[in-house]
């Protein structure tokens, strides 16, 4: 499929985030793991070595950590606007799951999609659209055609 | 082991297979639900047997046959019943209600009296719903009385200052726009659409405890309200007042002043006030005009006050385009043109340090 059939949107914040005030915008985190499956060690090892770390620093962020039996190991994020993301650590390091970390708590929770324009304003131009009138002084007297314009 | 859900009722429906299906259903929801005992095995097998003889029901590591008929009664299933009903966060698992609001506090930089802001949440229907569960249960009203106070007073006074901040906010932002186009955007930014908009994004939907969901829009509305009193009661009207600036106020960005303020006579609001001003009353005149025989004629009227243009207008007919012309001199009138200066929502100073502070010490 070509670029131009895929989903798309333009650049753009959720409620405007950042003009006031900066807010994070995961709000809930889950690790779901296996205690005892070799799949998922690097995430026992990241709950030992980084989760108290990361929820520490992100206070905004409430942090759940699920041991359940014979499951695949996941990080579920769900953001502020209703957004839902999975992301399957099977057989990651806690390097690698402390970055995928990184990476949720940065995102939006907007759909990753194509972005149109790595720009974007919500009021395209400030001094007006341009038009075919644009930068011409008003006609001073009855309007005529615009042959006749040019000939007089 | 044997048992019917009440999902399985729909099979009922289904006439000529229904033998079939129901015990396809009872060993598939055994299969599914993992490895059964032997005891319990050899009973099913017994019971199936009867039921219908040709399933083999070894139980074996294979090929699962059972498999398609089973996902075929679930999606007719599903298509018969639709999927099922949205279900709130909180009786989802991994959910802790304490900590959701605390993280709630903390993500929006702001320091909630958590018991307020627990108030805040509880609106008065879920009060009365949870009252009537607890009866329909069974559970003796004294000994394990309901003692949570609802939302109603935060509510209101949430609502008072969200109306009194953001009269004054557009009185020094827009200090020459009349009394009712005040009213009209302080409207616009209080009403139900702008206001639960914003309280879903910011994770309040969640936290609202409601008697119905999903959570209905007044609820919602009431909701953010009350947080808005619970925020002002804890940390003072001022840091309410940058809250609802920096998540209210930004929703009128883009918006234009005609679009939240419906003028029947535009023309006539200038006339009122151009004699307030004591400007000589506005002179419409046609500047330019293309296409005025075809399907799409364009006409620009511009209004001349004392022989100085004031301002002009483009429109498909001659009426219209004086109509916008004047709208367009009321926006320069009023300050709201959109080559205006844009809103201040710089961060106050002396309050964010502290907040680094107490962030970094959690």
């Amino acid at each position: 499929m070509t670029s131009r059939g895929t989903p798309s949107r333009f650049l753009r914040s959720v409620l405007q985030n950042g003009l006031g005030r900066y807010v994070c915008q995961l709000k809930r985190i889950s690790i779901i793991f296996s205690k005892t499956h070799p799949s998922s060690l690097g995430v026992r090892e990241y709950i030992e070595e980084g989760v108290v770390d990361y929820a520490k620093k992100n206070p905004g962020t409430v942090v759940y950590v699920s041991p359940q039996t014979s499951t695949v190991p996941k990080i579920v994020a769900e953001y502020l606007n209703g957004n839902v993301r999975e992301e399957i650590v099977i057989c990651k390091t806690p390097q690698q799951i402390s970055e995928l970390f990184t990476k949720l708590t940065s995102q939006s929770g907007l759909d990753i999609i194509r972005i149109r324009k790595p720009i974007h304003t919500d009021s395209p131009s400030i001094q007006g659209q341009w038009h075919p009138f644009t930068n011409r002084p008003p006609s001073i007297g009855p309007i005529k055609p615009q042959k006749q314009l040019n000939q007089s | 082991m044997v048992q019917i859900r009440p999902a399985d009722r729909i099979l009922y429906l289904v006439p000529r297979r229904t033998l079939l299906a129901v015990a396809f259903r009872c060993w598939c929801t055994n299969m599914a639900s993992g490895y059964i005992l032997n005891r319990g095995a050899i009973t099913l097998k017994s019971h199936c047997q009867r039921v219908f003889r040709n399933v083999s029901l070894s139980q074996v590591r294979e090929k699962k046959r059972w498999m398609k008929a089973y996902t075929h009664i679930m999606a007719k299933k599903l298509k018969l019943e639709g999927p099922p009903p949205p279900k709130p966060r909180s009786q989802q698992p991994l959910w802790d209600y304490h900590a959701e609001v605390q993280a709630f506090s903390n993500r929006l930089h702001e320091s909630f009296s958590l018991e307020l802001l627990k108030i805040a949440f509880i609106n008065p229907c879920y009060l009365q719903v949870e009252q009537e569960r607890r009866k329909g249960l069974g559970i003796d009203s004294e000994t394990t009385a309901l003692l949570l106070k609802d939302n109603m007073q935060l509510s209101a006074k949430g609502a008072d200052f969200t109306k009194s901040f953001l009269n004054d906010w557009c009185r020094a932002s827009f200090p020459s726009l009349p009394s009712k186009g005040v009213e009209s955007i302080v409207g616009h930014l209080t009403s139900s659409a702008v206001v639960t908009y914003v309280a879903r994004n910011l994770g309040i939907e969640d936290l609202t405890m409601s008697g119905e969901f999903p959570v209905p829009d007044d609820v919602l509305h009431s909701t953010f309200m009350a947080v808005i009193g619970a925020l002002q009661e804890s940390s003072g009207a001022e840091r309410a007042g940058f809250f609802l600036r920096d998540f209210l106020v930004t929703q009128l960005l883009g918006k234009d002043l005609f679009d939240m303020w419906t003028v029947v006579n535009p023309m006539g609001i200038l006339v009122e006030e151009l004699t307030k001003r004591n400007v000589p009353l506005p002179e419409p005149r046609l500047i330019r005009s293309a296409g005025a025989s075809t399907v799409l004629p364009l006409y620009f009227v511009g209004l001349y006050s004392d022989k100085k243009l004031l301002a002009q207008g483009p429109g498909e007919t001659l009426l219209a385009a004086e109509e916008e012309a004047a709208r367009v001199a009321l926006r320069k009138i009023y300050g709201f043109s959109e080559n205006r200066r844009p809103f201040d929502f710089s961060p106050q100073q002396q309050h964010q340090q502290p907040l680094f502070q107490s962030i970094s010490s959690n």
